[in-house]
């Protein structure tokens, strides 16, 4: 079935606002048969769509399935070029694999892969993530900024700091960031961001920012090994958020943020990043693959680097670390 | 030569402006060349405060003339003899993090001392704050020694591998 019709016809229903649409002249509009036309509104509706046909007036579009399809994102969106080209799965095994292998073959900055569901959404060093269908946000983007591999790594803290002001933006809900990206509500992590940097010694070719945001999920959705330190945004404001409205604020801010990273550099990024941090003046244990430290934060460095004072007194610079929050110093 | 000495030797020419080193001694010959393609301007602040090894490069631009005192050292460095038959290439770290072997702690490592690798082999990942940079190989051959240990912090511009081309 041609995409591109049904998408025609699925747009012109939205736009027709509650009116309903003739049969007839979406045929003569589109050159095809009443049949077909009949055809593809089946085939919108087993996308989940309701639609209410009116004898001799048309079709009224009665309710829109929260999905995450570019006909939803798009109309909400304001970028200049992020998202503006969406790659959309219902199921797909990870997002970020996908987004890694079109960065490879070319594709454009600001190309966005989403998926209603993973089937291998994977964390940090490899851990799973949980990935429910059609109840979160997972997605990849892929952007291009013109900079050296050694400044790539602030984009980790720059994607945290944008997804935090979508999410406060779209719910009123105010989270916060845990070094370097992870963000809380209560103590509770709705977002994990993880990053694939593709580059040579001089230039980054890619940087393929993979984001996973608990949106919609009732606490049984979670594993019970994960049901204390994972929350979702409904389940701390009460109320089904708009994904696809959040992709479109989340593209938003990415593409603001990372602009004036490129432009001015960490500073007024780190200014925004730890306004909203839950981090610095914490007690934390970083968990790392030869060692395990614990101290105090004390900040981060103008590269965004974790800075830990250990209770010998000496200071350490955390590069790469899992950061356990232990309550006030 | 022992390996010691042309790491040695490699080190100095990696710091030095040199992008390219041969010599030659009774049927001992090492050829060393650096796959340096320029670096970007960047438009960031924070690239004003760029590292060690990138004022050299900057040196190599403006007064050619400097390069002639760091060529002389590391010949005379290089005065051992033995036999390496083929170039060496330096796989280097393109930013600050943690060097890992493996893309999990229960996984194999990408390559061990021996593993034959081509142009596009991941050898290893290196993480700076939950950004993971897979780092290839960029040259046929086998890995002849693993510069860093597993979980090290690594700087920017730093040799991990060395890599005997085919």
């Amino acid at each position: 079935m041609n995409i591109s019709i049904k998408e025609k016809i699925l747009s012109t229903l939205i736009n027709a606002k509650g009116e309903p649409v003739s049969g007839q002249k979406l045929a003569d509009e589109l050159h095809i048969s009443r049949t077909m036309i009949w055809k593809h509104l089946k085939s919108i509706e087993e996308d989940g769509y309701v639609i209410e046909a009116i004898k001799k007036k048309g079709y009224i579009l009665q309710s829109i399935p929260d999905l995450v399809t570019p006909e939803q994102i798009l109309p909400k969106l304001n970028t200049k070029q992020l998202g503006r080209n969406i790659d959309y799965y219902t199921s797909c095994t990870s997002t970020q694999i996908i987004a890694a292998d079109k960065a490879r073959q070319g594709a454009s900055h600001g190309t966005v892969i989403i998926s209603e569901e993973q089937t291998a959404g994977k964390g940090r060093l490899e851990r799973s993530w949980d990935s429910t269908a059609n109840k979160g946000i997972w997605m990849s983007v892929i952007i291009r900024p013109n900079i050296s591999p050694e400044f790539a790594a602030q984009f980790t803290l720059v994607s945290a700091v944008a997804i935090n002001q979508a999410i406060q933006e779209v719910t009123n809900l105010t989270p916060q960031i845990k070094w370097p990206n992870d963000i809380l509500i209560n103590g509770k992590k709705v977002t994990g961001i993880l990053t694939e940097l593709q580059a040579d010694m001089d230039i980054v070719h890619s940087i393929i920012i993979g984001i996973g945001v608990n949106v919609n999920q009732e606490l049984s959705a979670f594993d019970e090994s994960i049901q204390n330190i994972a929350t979702s945004l409904k389940m701390e404001n009460g109320e089904e958020v708009d994904r696809s409205l959040l992709v479109a604020k989340i593209l938003y801010y990415l593409e603001k943020y990372g602009d004036l990273y490129v432009e001015k550099g960490f500073e007024p990024i780190k200014i925004l990043w730890e306004s909203h941090n839950c981090t610095i003046g914490k007690r934390i244990r970083a968990t790392m693959l030869r060692e395990t430290l614990e101290g105090v934060a004390l900040g981060i460095t103008k590269d965004g680097v974790l800075e830990l004072r250990l209770d010998s007194g000496e200071i350490r610079g955390i590069y790469s670390a899992d950061i356990h929050l232990l309550g006030r110093s | 030569m022992k390996i010691q000495e042309i790491r040695e030797i490699i080190k100095l020419v990696d710091q030095s402006s040199l992008d390219e080193f041969l010599y030659e001694s009774e049927g001992t010959k090492i050829k060393l060349k650096k796959n340096e393609k320029g670096f970007v301007n960047s438009t960031s602040e924070t690239f004003e405060s760029s590292s060690i090894i990138e004022q050299p490069r900057q040196v190599e631009v403006k007064a050619p003339v400097a390069q002639e005192a760091p060529k002389q050292q590391v010949v005379e460095e290089a005065t051992t003899e033995s036999v390496v038959d083929s170039s060496l290439h330096t796989i280097i770290s393109p930013m600050v993090g943690t060097f890992y072997q493996s893309s999990s702690p229960d996984t194999a490592a990408y390559v061990e001392v021996g593993t034959k690798v081509s142009a596009d082999s991941i050898v290893c990942i290196v993480e700076a704050m939950k950004l993971f940079n897979e780092i290839e190989a960029e040259i046929d051959g086998q890995v002849v020694e693993i510069l860093v240990k597993d979980g090290q912090l690594v700087e920017y511009g730093q040799p991990l591998f060395l890599v005997k081309g085919n």
